[in-house]
């Protein structure tokens, strides 16, 4: 059977997708995922979410997927043990020391090895597998033929996510620095924790820098009107009766860093779609293309927002930075 | 002593340019297989690149494909195959799937791993050395405290980039392709590549007022790269006293000379450093350096800030 995960960026919304049909849900830790603090829970609210979860025969999964610094990992294991210790069932790890870790210490508990692996070939996935990975999570932008591949090379569990961006391009997450190279700060909390901000892979937020208006020159000259970097993801729904088939074991919804409600909406359409192809063969699907085309319109609506935010944050801290070094050969 | 190395795509590159600076050859261009007769997806002409290094003295290390996808997976495994089969001093991979495959065929030779392995922690570097990495390049965003740990505590070799401009993020299709107005007639990968990676092509975030880009990055079609270069010339005792050995030139990108010019400075400014003299006046090194920068020179993230800013000695 399929699993169905949603996020869970606040305490709200955690307890919103459980209660609309998500069979589990998924928590960052603050500091210790990737994204910024404001889409992560405390360990208090981390606690209620297991509990609330446990109580209603569902699963926790806790988002640890940075690149942390060496020096963090004793600090990453404690962690993780204590979530394990209070009925998460799992984790998702980006860094395969930290996996390999966490595996030889809890060899019971899930690990999902995060998007942030950047896979890209079934041999990865091989590698992953053999490191005592249980699930890897796939890039957004995986054909299902490729995905059918992937299943096909090893006993693993696939994890895809319900939203995908065109084949090709830049890859992000998972190989991309960004962020960090124009806005990077580090900074302690009083448990010593870095949260590194302006660095997706190590917890701070991606502070969007692919998406403000660039000129692509060449020698100089200017050749056609100023663009964005990358290309957004889209929620999709069309090819999930192939993506089951193709042997995907779990489905990740998206929006950690959305509202509440619309993560509410989108779980209750996903929860209807999946539950349509598990009881028939040919299920009709199209009775859902009115609510996902508002849905994604939605979604669009609050990525430009946060998008907005996270670049002003960017060229903010680059200007206060460019000002200090100014200030100093002054 | 110390080590320095550089990397080179082809035969011709290698043929015409002046890489006698270096102790080590990186040969092959990891992220565009289409690059014209790039090492890195050319098995036929291995033997060739490496014969070319070894009669000079110089160690020749072959990359790898960074980020091939499952249809990738046969020619890069012939290339593996052939590589195999030559006395290369070491393989690069960016790939897990690649490490495994090598391991898979009973690699003998030392293993590198390359920028885009995702290397933060010694216990990943621990990981790595079971599938038989002897060296690892630590992600740029990592502070030079940092690389140090993981040499140390990982027992690994560390290769430390000194110069050049930093890979940022690389793609699985041509950037420049899919945005050239002659591009539009095929797509990345299906043979009609037109090769306009061979011009510079520069990504400049614009402002409203029309004055000067602030944000600059450098786009070789499947990689970008930071606008400034990084430039560690005035740090070379720090890295010595760290006890860090394995430094490297990115070439990647740049123009005839570059890595000849670069090499040249580091080659002295390193070995003054592990002599033990004291540090020399770094202006004429940084003037050199800075006229081969048309962003200017930076010092990466290995002093913990940003990683477009530059800090010198003082």
């Amino acid at each position: 059977m399929v699993m169905m995960m949603a996020p869970g960026g606040t305490l709200e919304m955690a307890k919103t997708v459980l209660d609309e049909g998500a069979d589990a849900v998924y928590v960052g830790v603050v500091g210790w995922s990737r994204r910024g603090a404001q889409d992560e829970l405390n360990d208090d609210e981390i606690r209620h979410t297991i509990d609330y979860a446990l109580a209603r025969g569902k699963e926790v999964r806790v988002v640890v997927n940075t690149l942390p610094s060496s020096t963090e990992l004793p600090m990453f294991v404690e962690r993780v043990e204590r979530y394990a210790g209070w009925g998460a069932q799992g984790f998702m790890i980006s860094d395969l020391g930290a996996m390999r870790l966490v595996k030889e210490r809890l060899p019971h508990v899930n690990v999902h090895t995060s998007v942030g692996c950047g896979i890209t070939n079934y041999e990865d996935v091989r590698f992953l597998r053999e490191l005592g990975a249980d699930y890897v999570v796939l890039p957004y932008r995986l054909s299902v033929e490729e995905i059918r591949q992937i299943k096909g090379a090893g006993k693993v569990g696939i994890e895809v996510f319900l939203f995908k961006t065109p084949s090709g391009g830049k890859i992000c997450p998972g190989k991309c620095n960004m962020s960090s190279y124009f806005s990077f700060r580090r900074w302690l909390d009083t448990e010593g924790k870095d949260h590194f901000f302006g660095s997706a892979s190590r917890g701070g937020d991606c502070l969007r820098v692919c998406q403000t208006e660039w000129n692509f020159n060449v020698d100089d000259i200017d050749y056609r009107m100023p663009m964005t970097i990358k290309t957004n993801p889209a929620l999709w729904l069309e090819e999930l009766p192939d993506y089951l088939a193709a042997g995907v074991d779990c489905l990740k919804v998206p929006g950690r860093d959305r509202s509440a409600v619309l993560v509410r909406d989108i779980v209750r359409v996903y929860r209807r779609a999946v539950d349509a192809i598990l009881e028939t063969d040919r299920p009709d699907l199209s009775v859902f293309a009115t609510e996902l085309e508002i849905l994604r319109g939605r979604w669009m609506t609050e990525r430009n927002k946060r998008d907005n935010r996270l670049l002003r944050q960017a060229i903010d801290e680059s200007a206060r930075v460019s000002a200090a070094a100014a200030a100093v050969t002054q | 002593m110390f080590e320095l190395s550089t990397d080179v795509g082809n035969l011709k590159e290698l043929r015409e340019g002046d890489f006698s600076a270096y102790d080590a050859i990186y040969l092959g261009d990891f992220s565009c297989p289409e690059y014209p007769n790039n090492f890195s997806s050319h098995a036929e002409l291995l033997e060739a690149g490496l014969q070319h290094v070894h009669a000079r003295g110089q160690k020749a290390y072959l990359r790898l494909y960074a980020v091939p996808g499952n249809d990738d997976l046969a020619w890069v495994g012939d290339v593996i195959d052939t590589a195999l089969q030559l006395p290369f001093d070491a393989l690069e991979v960016h790939n897990l799937g690649v490490l495994r495959m090598l391991r898979e065929r009973g690699c003998t030779a030392p293993i590198h791993l390359g920028v885009f392995g995702n290397l933060y922690t010694h216990e990943t570097a621990k990981v790595l050395k079971d599938f038989g990495v002897t060296r690892v390049y630590p992600n740029p965003e990592l502070s030079l405290d940092e690389v140090r740990y993981i040499a140390e505590h990982a027992d690994v070799e560390v290769l430390v980039p000194v110069h050049g401009k930093i890979p940022l993020v690389i793609s699985e299709t041509c950037f420049i392709l899919e945005h050239s107005e002659d591009g539009a007639e095929g797509a990345c990968g299906d043979g009609s590549c037109s090769y306009q990676c061979t011009q510079d092509h520069w990504l400049k975030r614009g402002r409203g007022d029309g004055s000067r880009a602030d944000w600059s990055l450098k786009d070789t079609g499947r990689m970008t790269l930071s606008g400034k270069d990084l430039c560690m010339v005035e740090h070379g005792g720090r890295l010595a006293d760290m006890g860090l050995k394995h430094f490297y030139v990115h070439n990647k990108g740049e123009a005839p000379g570059y890595a000849a010019a670069v090499g040249r400075i580091y080659r002295d400014a390193l070995t003054r450093a592990f002599a033990g003299e004291a540090a020399p006046d770094f202006t004429p090194a940084l003037d050199a350096l800075a006229g081969l920068a048309r962003e200017g020179l930076c010092n990466g993230y290995y002093f913990e800030g940003a990683g477009q800013r530059y800090i010198g000695r003082s």
